[in-house]
């Protein structure tokens, strides 16, 4: 199952402090070693400031019960992160305090230029508290307060009008707010970033590209989780800037969107974008679930599609973002195969259709009935031999003339009264204006049109 | 003068550029018969040369002694260096007799047109031969011509009647002869003078000549007993004989016998030391360089150059000689850097090309150049640099380890080696053997250009990097594998010193290129782009090559290039169609072939050769600059193999497409190329078997239309032209399979009508196809709504719907359809333009109103204005009538359109 895992990949383009929850979930599922996964776990946070996690981990690995038994230079390190710690709460004390009165955040406004005035002149601000604030918001996210970072760069948004540091901040912003899951702000700072990237004029494309699949990657964690992430993704994914983004630096993204199309009823519009892309990209990326979708749609290949739903289903389950719409996509899928099936046939064996749908006959047949009385689809049972007959839905050719033409002449029949209307009224105006000025008299509009 | 090398080298030289190479003994011969025999009066001329012929001689004599000795080998012993310059002079004076002898003849017939081009033509050779003239005092045939012309002339004008018979052009010519004889006559005055005194008529000169003749052959035996030492005596003999001819004529008798003792007494220098060999310069001038002096002439030299006077062939040979006496590596990279360039120049301009063998010197010296520069580190030869110092101080900065600095291109010569090379091979017929033995110094070349990168790299030249690497490019791209690998490995076997590890020449080209695209240089991106993108094709990976070529953008704004990157943007794109077509994918290579098959100018944008086209309107100019452009015959595309695959490709996309659309041929052409073949093989009344590529696809392309999709196959695999692809087999297996594919579809569109239901199974025996796949086909063209049918399982057959449009339709049913949606679009058309104007009426009364208001207002402020305002009003109501003139006559024509 290993080399369908994307932890690797996706890591690459993840803050440190975000792969953590995936190695995490992946300690949960028996794909690698446990050992491994430990070691890894230590290595990336090592990095990191989080002391006492990273020192818990290493006893776990070394199988150190004791108090005392620590890594080594566990103690400085501690010491020296909590005396920075200290420091930088002492530096950036006044401005928390600032912040953190609700009389001040009352008479805050929107213009940031008007808030530093007013804080300068009336509270003793000065521009450097705000870089205080920002490291400090950095420093808290290092040790792991995710919480307080995310406070504080919100304050440090609303007041700071460095462009990049702006930036940054809100990049930090969406991590802390993803970390503490936050989903709900999480979503709305992934739209203001959104925003930002796509206003900002990038001197090489490169950068664009980079922040862009950053984005993306951050963004699975909101989508996947946030209830309104299943449109999200769609909408935010198909467009062109990031499709192309999708193509050229990250193609296994490709495997959420489709899990993310065939889960979502509401966005069936975009199948026809995702099937041309699976296909187009299916050189360079491709798995059990963009599998499933070239066989469905591209191969027509029902038996095949059904191998691969089956596939698909342990991908997903060992999928960090994915999990949760294991049932989801294994019914929609389902619902897929059917559709295409029904669309193609005309009268279908419920035993081989059943099959085919990885059901047994009774269930297929309480599985199909369940459709057509939801008005699904326009089919019905014959129980004798124990198939489905597809209603015709192909219109004689007379049929379709009348269709097509029989709105027509009530349309312009409709047209005809109304241009004799409007000559009646440019008459009347006339005559009006006649009595009204000899001198207007001459200018009248528009006369005389043709009314065909 | 200069062209001693080349005169014995190459024959096809013109003859003006041959003075001396008429000195073959054939030559010769031939004009002495024509003295003998014809009625020209050469005997004055021939005693003329004879007495001239040893002066001659003694300004030549060490031009023969170096250049020379070798091409003289073949005459015979007899024949001593004399004669050799006297043709030469005979030439010229042919020339002239010749022109006289048609001049005359123009005379005879009164045709002044004639007379006046032949006149030209003779004053041409005239000052031509100046040279010989001044020496020798102005021929009597010249004088005697000029003066029977001007005679002829005075007979003509007195005869008036005649005149006026002539045509328009003829008594134009007439007129601008009168002025221009009298003015041309009168240079020529005392020696007119002269011979009127004197007449000598053509048979008496004649009488002469044979006279003459007959001594000359009595003396020609005598001077061949004579061993070669004797030669200044023999020649004195000679010198006599001459005298005792000439006596009649004074003035050339003196003359001749004061150039004969000088030339004795050359002869006698020239006896006096034989083996010892000078460079003599022009004018007899000692080049003689010693290393003292070595800078001073290299300046000279170099000064020279580039002057219409120096003698590009003498700069060379002095060059080669300042760098046998350099002694100092300092020297000798001074002299090579001035000795290549002058190599190059000496390449004729513009047409033809370098000399393989000068070439081939140039490109070891560059070599040598190379060596020396790899060797000593302490010599830098950069392009832009501040004044460079004195030779003498840098030499001694040389001695001393320090760090010189010269100042030259290398990257420039590089250029111009790599150009010289391509533009030989332009010239060469690509079916000799000549070719094949070009081609192989590629490798040297390839080899120089890969040391001149490593250079530039260690003197951090990153322009010039750029440059020879994308040079080093060019040379690989296009290649196979097997002669990428060959080549490198032969250049680390000429060039050992190459410190590079050998690559897989993917990664090669991989390499090079990616390094290329951090280049500032948005040409050498570009270029390097498209061989990256051209060699990827090459070894069939379509994807990535797609890929590239998609993310550069470069579609969009190629036609913005120079015309070379523009054909290797062409070629790239053919690469890449045949490349799709190599990985079975059809409808790429339909799309990547499109642009440039269907433009009928494949051969043009490709560079490989020049379409002949009955109603060019090229103007010279570009047709030379077209054939500059062309491209080396190995670097061709075949074009024919290309033509048949997008054929092929055609083929497969556009018979299902007819057929699916057989109402309306004309609405949906994928490849209009292939439309218009087909159309004009169906016009055919009788139709043989197919001999060509084309009749095979076309042939083919028929059966494939009637179902027969085995003959199709047959016909497509007797295509031998499949030959030239790799994998032919593999090519040709899936060929078959897209045939009984698509010919699965063809019979679907075509047949569907007649049939209720058709059986899965037996279609798949039909077309060999296995079961699966036809249920796959049908059911994509069910979802694609090309076919209106729908699969029954449990008797596991197709069932057409019969009312379906596209699959029953009678073609009235059909236009039925489109009459319907025709005169729906037309109510739309309708609702819209009522719904415009009255939005535009809506806006007008709008603005009457506020018109009416700011008048009413400006009427209480008062008409002081008011001339303005009427005049403003006046206008706009001129302007709404003919804005209502122009409405009305747009009705009018709405209503004649229906």
């Amino acid at each position: 199952m290993a080399q369908h895992d994307l932890t690797t990949k996706i890591g690459h383009y993840l803050d440190r402090h975000m792969v953590a929850p995936l190695l995490e979930f992946l300690l949960g599922k028996e794909i690698y070693s446990h050992k491994d996964l430990m070691q890894a776990k230590y290595d990336l946070l090592s990095k990191t400031k989080m002391i006492d996690y990273t020192n818990q981990i290493y006893k776990e690995i070394n199988g150190l019960e004791d108090e005392g038994d620590n890594e080594p230079g566990y103690e400085e390190r501690r010491a020296g992160v909590l005396q920075k710690f200290e420091e930088l709460t002492e530096q950036s004390s006044e401005i928390m305090d600032m912040i953190q009165d609700p009389i001040v955040i009352q008479q805050l406004k929107q213009d940031k230029l008007a808030n530093i005035q007013f804080l300068s002149d009336n509270y003793n601000f000065k521009p450097e508290m705000l870089n205080a604030l920002y490291e400090f918001a950095l420093y808290n996210y290092d040790i792991g307060n995710y919480s307080s970072a995310a406070e504080m760069l919100y304050h440090f948004r609303i007041l700071s009008t460095d462009y990049d540091l702006n930036v940054s901040s809100l990049w930090g912003k969406l991590a802390a707010e993803i970390l503490t899951q936050n989903w709900e702000t999480a979503y709305d700072d992934l739209n203001r970033l959104k925003e930002m990237i796509e206003q900002r004029n990038f001197t090489s494309h490169l950068q664009a590209l980079q922040q862009r699949s950053w984005l993306i990657h951050w963004s699975l964690f909101v989508f996947f989780n946030h209830p309104k992430g299943r449109d999200g993704i769609a909408d935010l994914f198909f467009q062109p800037q990031y499709l192309n983004t999708i193509q050229t630096a990250c193609p296994w993204i490709l495997r959420y969107l489709t899990t993310a199309v065939v889960v979502n009823k509401k966005r069936r519009n975009v199948l026809k974008d995702l099937i041309k892309v699976v296909q187009q990209e299916s050189h360079a990326y491709r798995d059990p679930i963009t599998e499933f979708i070239e066989c469905l749609y591209v191969n027509f290949d029902f038996d095949g599609a059904q191998q691969k739903l089956k596939e698909c289903d342990e991908v997903i389950a060992n999928d960090f973002f994915l999990v949760s719409l294991q049932e989801d996509f294994k019914e929609n899928g389902r619902l897929f195969i059917f559709e295409t099936y029904c669309r193609i046939h005309q009268c279908i064996d419920i035993k081989d259709v059943s099959q085919k749908l990885d059901l047994s006959p009774e269930a297929g047949e309480k599985w199909i009935v369940n459709l057509i009385r939801n008005a699904r689809m326009d089919a019905k049972i014959d129980s004798k031999t124990n198939t489905v007959i597809m209603g015709t839905q192909y219109n004689s050719i007379y049929q379709q003339v009348i269709e097509r033409t029989r709105a027509l002449s009530f349309r312009s029949s409709l047209l005809a009264s109304n241009i004799e209307k409007r000559e009646q009224e440019l008459a009347n105006r006339r005559k009006v204006r006649g009595k009204g000025g000899r001198e207007e008299a001459v200018s009248t509009p528009l006369e005389g049109e043709d009314a065909e | 003068m200069s062209r001693f090398f080349r005169g014995g080298e190459s024959s096809s030289e013109s003859e003006s550029e041959s003075d001396f190479s008429s000195s073959s003994s054939e030559d010769e011969r031939s004009s002495k018969n024509a003295s003998d025999a014809s009625s020209d009066d050469g005997g004055s001329s021939d005693s003329d040369s004879d007495e001239n012929a040893p002066r001659k001689g003694a300004g030549g004599a060490s031009r023969f002694m170096r250049g020379f000795a070798g091409s003289d080998s073949d005459d015979s012993d007899a024949e001593d260096k004399k004669r050799v310059v006297k043709s030469a002079r005979d030439k010229r004076f042919d020339d002239m007799r010749n022109s006289v002898k048609a001049l005359k003849n123009a005379e005879k017939i009164n045709d002044w047109v004639a007379i006046q081009n032949e006149f030209e033509k003779l004053n041409k050779a005239y000052s031509k031969a100046n040279a010989i003239i001044q020496r020798e005092g102005v021929p009597r045939f010249y004088i005697r011509a000029i003066a029977q012309l001007e005679d002829f002339l005075k007979e003509t004008l007195t005869n008036k009647d005649a005149i006026k018979k002539m045509n328009a052009s003829s008594s134009r010519a007439l007129n601008a002869m009168k002025q221009k004889l009298r003015k041309h006559n009168k240079q020529h005055e005392a020696d007119i003078e002269k011979w009127r005194a004197n007449p000598v008529t053509e048979a008496a000169s004649a009488d002469e000549a044979a006279k003459k003749a007959a001594q000359e052959a009595s003396s020609e035996d005598e001077s061949s007993d004579e061993s070669e030492d004797e030669k200044p005596a023999g020649r004195s003999k000679w010198v006599k004989g001459g005298d005792s001819e000439t006596d009649e004529f004074e003035k050339p008798k003196q003359r001749t016998k004061k150039k004969g003792s000088k030339a004795a007494a050359a002869a006698a220098e020239e006896k006096g030391e034989p083996g010892d060999f000078q460079v003599v310069g022009k004018g007899g001038k000692v080049f003689d360089v010693k290393p003292e002096n070595l800078f001073k002439k290299l300046r000279e030299i170099i000064e020279a150059r580039g002057k219409k006077s120096t003698d590009r062939q003498l700069q060379m040979q002095h060059l080669e000689r300042i760098l046998e006496v350099a002694s100092t590596p300092y020297q000798k990279v001074k002299v090579l850097l001035a000795l290549v360039p002058s190599r190059f120049d000496s390449a004729p301009s513009s047409t033809g090309y370098m000399a393989v063998d000068v070439w081939k010197s140039a490109s070891g010296e560059l070599n040598q150049l190379f060596g020396y520069l790899e060797e000593h580190t302490n010599i830098r030869i950069v392009e832009m640099s501040e004044e460079e110092d004195e030779e003498d101080v840098a030499e001694e900065k040389f001695k001393n380890a320090d760090t010189v600095t010269i100042r030259a291109s290398l990257s420039s010569l590089i250029d111009r080696i790599d150009d010289e090379f391509t533009k030989s091979l332009q010239h060469i017929d690509p079916h000799t053997l000549d070719y094949i033995n070009r081609l192989r110094d590629e490798t040297v070349l390839y080899a120089l250009i890969v040391r001149a990168q490593k250079y530039f790299e260690r003197i951090d030249f990153d322009l010039a990097v750029d440059h020879t690497k994308m040079r080093r490019v060019e040379h690989l791209y296009y290649k196979p594998d097997a002669v990428i690998q060959a080549v490198e490995k032969e250049v680390r076997n000429l060039y050992p010193a190459l410190n590079e590890a050998l690559e897989e020449p993917v990664a090669l080209v991989d390499h090079l290129c990616t390094s290329l695209y951090k280049t500032s240089t948005d040409r050498i991106r570009t270029r390097s782009l498209l061989c990256h993108v051209y060699h990827l094709a090459l070894h069939d990976k379509f994807e990535k090559a797609r890929d590239m070529m998609l993310m550069s953008h470069l579609q969009d704004h190629v036609a913005q290039t120079e015309v070379s990157t523009q054909i290797l943007f062409n070629r790239t794109m053919a690469q890449i169609g045949l490349c799709a077509f190599r990985c079975g994918m059809v409808k790429e290579t339909a799309n990547a072939l499109q642009e440039i098959s269907s433009s009928g100018k494949v051969k043009e944008l490709l560079a490989q050769g020049v379409q002949l086209q009955k109603y060019s309107d090229k103007t010279p100019e570009q047709e030379k600059l077209e054939k500059q452009r062309q491209l080396p015959f190995h670097m061709h595309i075949n074009l024919e193999l290309l033509e048949c695959v997008y054929l092929t490709c055609s083929m497969l996309l556009e018979i299902p497409n007819m057929a699916a659309n057989a109402h309306e041929p004309r609405r949906k052409v994928i490849s209009k190329p292939f439309r218009r073949m087909l159309d004009y093989n169906e016009r055919q009344v009788f139709t043989g078997p197919p001999e060509n590529t084309r009749d095979h696809i076309m042939g083919a392309a028929k059966a494939l239309a009637a179902g027969e999709w085995q003959r199709c196959r047959d016909l497509i695999h007797a295509i031998k032209i499949w030959d030239l692809v790799p994998n032919t087999e593999k090519i040709k297996e899936m060929l078959t399979e897209k045939i009984q594919e698509e010919g699965l579809r063809t019979y679907f569109f075509t047949y569907s009508p007649y049939y209720d239901s058709l059986g899965i199974e037996q279609l798949a025996s039909m077309f060999s196809l296995p079961v699966p796949q036809v249920r796959a086909t049908v059911s994509r063209m069910i979802i694609n709504e090309e076919l209106h049918a729908s699969i029954d399982q449990p008797t596991n057959s197709v069932v057409l719907h019969r009312a379906g449009p596209g699959v029953e339709t009678s073609r009235l049913e059909f236009l039925a359809g489109l009459y319907a949606d025709k005169v729906s679009s037309f109510v739309e058309s309708n609702e819209k333009l009522l719904e415009s104007r009255s939005m535009l009426l809506g806006l007008q009364q709008q603005q009457q109103q506020r018109d009416f208001r700011s008048r009413g207002g400006e009427r209480a402020h008062g008409g002081y204005r008011g001339g303005e305002r009427r005049g403003g009003r006046q206008g706009a109501y001129g302007g709404e009538r003919g804005g209502r003139g122009g409405r009305s006559g747009r009705g009018q024509g709405q209503r004649a359109g229906r």
